[in-house]
């Protein structure tokens, strides 16, 4: 039966991660100002929150009464802006997730007790992985690799050890040259790394990269996880990166709603278009965008309960909610502030943040062009005809 | 809890009308638009899929039996056929389900009867007025109490198939709310206006009917004691138009998806261009966005949950966006978008029609 009901479990996990998010609100502004020069001061878990069960305890609690565990998940990304994390538990280590997915015994012995980042991204290779140029030639009289290129965008990579790093092997008999997924740590001769990055938003997520030059590793270093397992979780993630900016999103519009009540104008959905003012016509066509971004999130995260994380079946529902979201995500806090006016620039509220937090939903984990790219394909039955 | 679960008889009242659409009624749409009237044959293989008729004899049964959720799909699947069509039935099943819904034991009794029959029996909710600004917070047709009777008075416009109801639910001001009065197409005072015809949904032969002094006893007041509850009327009927513009763009983006294909433009499939293949995506994406808009809508109705906003929101993002396809599909054929030779034009023109008629479907 088709049913948009949220079981109480959804609606309780909804106001853990509300609660959550209202408590981190008073430190939004102070760590959006200063988060990406004193990373140190965002470490470990706030003292705000140190007796309270965190969200993600409290999801893998209640996920039998929820509407099912990744569905759930979605709806509590969604409630409201996450303005700051106020528990750093090393959880975000993704590399060290690949190591523990697809790393040997031998491997997990040797790296297991390091933070891992995932280090994908180089300055001229984002969305298109085959202009990858940071490279790995073996030589046999060491039994090693000597790694040498550059990575950008990575995230937390500042805080951790080191980090999976997809690279190009050496070319094989055809001329063709295999990714390989290398696991590189700071401590050896010839990583650099690079200072955070300053951004437009999303400023407490923490990113920089690193530079390898002539780096050698262990031939243990080298992972059995090709290029499609390190792309295997983005089904599970491109819908959760729509729901996260949605969460930016509604928070936008809650705000922009009450302020525009105080100043006397409320919203009536029953009325019709020939009785609106402009802006709330203008609401109303955003709140119409958020809610249908919120249709294809949970449509995709239905999908993958019922076909598993690690399925394709859903992959392009995945796209769905990722392309909708990046860009309705824009059109909405764009809008809010154009609506808000003046006012609405000022720091002393959070609607200019986040404008600027959002805006990188539509650009990273596959930018909204690269969705649509895989959308078309799978509509058109092409590959690399369309590119 | 969440789900996406069709049941199985919706499954299969999905594919069944979807394959009915595409053999029977997509056939005719041209002509019918050039004809600007639905001939008997057509409106008979409509009356025979028996939906109209599933609405009346559900009430009999069980109240829960009648599903918005069932008819939004059906809805998309009529529209992607032929918007016209799909409306033909919409508008009926608007009529039908107000008065299954809201209307009394006495008229249901009465009513619904007339809808079990053979042969296609048209009615519609006359809803909107013949000005520029009408909105449907705002009547200018009144019905004043007289007696035991009421007097209504005023013109209603664009309404599907009048000629053809035996009935019209007119919404109307009483008392300084809005509410709804059923009234039959023979009785004295009401004339239905000579089409003048129109941009698009052209067979439907749209027309306004004008309420002279018509009077109207209590018993056919929506639901009697209590009058009717309008807003939910507007609120189906605003689901109802946007599952049909689910369809509509659909069927635009199956259409456009092997033209563009085999078109060559400079060396290549004009699909293999990114300005092109985007906009196919955002076709794809933007449906599936509405049917589910459409489906939570419908759910709400069907749970008799809050639904107002979210047939608003469903209906906005439908009419916004089913619009956008039209021209993109239409600007994709380039010239052949333009002439009666391919239906992207007649879709045009249905896309821009269909997204501001209000009160005029139902699910």
């Amino acid at each position: 039966m088709v049913d948009f009901s949220l079981t109480e479990a959804d609606q309780r996990l909804q106001a853990v991660a509300h609660r959550e998010n209202e408590i981190g609100r008073k430190y939004a502004r102070e760590w959006d100002r200063n988060s990406e020069n004193e990373p140190s001061r965002i470490r470990g878990i706030h003292p705000d929150v140190a007796g309270l069960e965190s969200p993600h305890a409290a999801l893998e609690r209640e996920q039998e009464q929820t509407s099912g565990l990744v569905i759930a998940e979605a709806l509590m990304d969604m409630v409201s802006a996450t303005d700051v994390n106020l528990r750093d538990t090393g959880e975000d280590a993704f590399g060290s997730w690949m190591l523990n997915d697809y790393g040997t015994e031998e491997q997990k012995a040797k790296y297991g007790h390091v933070k891992l980042a995932i280090a994908i991204t180089e300055p001229g290779a984002g969305s298109d992985p085959a202009n990858m140029r940071t490279n790995a030639r073996y030589d046999p009289a060491t039994d090693e690799y000597v790694l040498n290129g550059e990575k950008v965008f990575i995230s937390f990579f500042n805080k951790f050890d080191g980090a999976v790093t997809l690279m190009k092997g050496e070319p094989d008999g055809a001329g063709k040259t295999p990714f390989m997924t290398v696991v590189v740590t700071k401590d050896l001769p010839g990583v650099t790394e690079i200072p955070q990055f300053k951004k437009l938003g999303i400023r407490s997520h923490e990113l920089s990269g690193f530079h390898l030059q002539d780096v050698r590793v262990p031939a243990i270093a080298r992972l059995d996880a090709d290029f499609g397992k390190t792309m295997s979780k983005f089904n599970h993630n491109r819908p959760l990166v729509a729901a996260h900016a949605l969460a930016g999103a509604r928070s936008m519009l809650d705000f922009t709603h009450a302020r525009l009540a105080e100043a006397g104008l409320k919203v009536d959905y029953a009325k019709g278009r020939s009785a609106r003012s402009a802006n709330e016509d203008r609401l109303i066509r955003m709140e119409a965008l958020w809610e249908a971004a919120w249709g294809t999130v949970m449509r995709a995260k239905w999908l993958e309960h019922q076909m598993g994380s690690e399925s394709h079946g859903y992959r392009v529902e995945a796209s769905v909610a990722k392309a909708l979201g990046g860009k309705v995500v824009r059109q909405i806090t764009q809008g809010c502030l154009e609506i808000l006016g003046p006012e609405g620039l000022s720091e002393e509220y959070l609607a200019e943040k986040w404008f600027r937090d959002v805006r990188i939903a539509d650009i990273y984990e596959g930018a909204g062009e690269i969705q649509r790219i895989l959308i078309a394909r799978a509509l058109l039955g092409y590959k690399n005809e369309l590119n | 809890m969440i789900s996406f679960e069709l049941s199985e008889e919706q499954q299969i009242v999905r594919s069944t009308m979807a394959e009915f659409g595409k053999t029977v009624l997509a056939p005719q749409a041209r002509r019918l638009d050039t004809d600007s009237c639905i001939d008997d044959g057509v409106l008979a293989e409509l009356w025979s899929t028996e939906i109209i008729q599933a609405q009346a004899e559900a009430v009999e049964e069980e109240a829960g039996s009648r599903s918005p959720v069932t008819n939004a799909i059906i809805l998309e699947e009529l529209g992607a056929a032929d918007a016209t069509l799909a409306l033909a039935m919409a508008s009926t099943m608007g009529f039908v389900q107000a008065i299954a819904d809201q209307g009394s034991a006495e008229q249901r009794a009465r009513l619904l009867g007339g809808f079990a029959g053979e042969t296609f029996q048209a009615a519609a909710v006359a809803m909107m007025e013949p000005r520029f600004g009408f909105d449907v917070s705002r009547f200018q047709t009144k019905a004043d109490k007289a007696g035991d009777d009421y007097i209504v008075r005023g013109v209603k416009a664009m309404v599907p198939l009048a000629s053809r109801c035996s009935h019209f639910l007119v919404v109307a001001e009483a008392d300084g709310a809005a509410d709804a009065f059923i009234v039959p197409l023979d009785a004295a005072g009401v004339t239905v206006v000579e089409p003048k015809g129109a941009l698009g949904l052209r067979a439907l032969e749209m027309a306004e009917v004008a309420f002279d002094s018509v009077r109207v006893p209590s018993s056919m007041r929506l639901g009697e004691g209590n009058g009717a509850d309008v807003q939910r009327i507007i609120d189906s009927a605003r689901v109802g138009i946007s599952s049909i513009l689910a369809g509509l763009s659909r069927g635009v983006m199956e259409y456009v998806i092997p033209y563009t294909k085999e078109r060559i433009v400079h060396g290549a499939p004009l699909a293999q261009k990114q300005a092109i293949a985007f906009n196919i995506a955002d076709m794809h994406i933007d449906v599936e966005a509405m049917r589910w808009l459409n489906w939570r809508a419908a759910w709400a109705l069907e749970a008799r949950q809050p639904a107002t906003r979210t047939a608003q929101l469903a209906y906005t993002y439908a009419g916004q966006q089913a619009m956008r396809i039209a021209d993109d599909g239409l600007q994709a054929f380039g010239g052949h978008g333009f002439v009666k030779a391919h239906p992207l034009e007649l879709w045009y023109r249905n896309a821009r029609s269909l997204s501001v008629l209000e009160g005029a479907a139902g699910v």
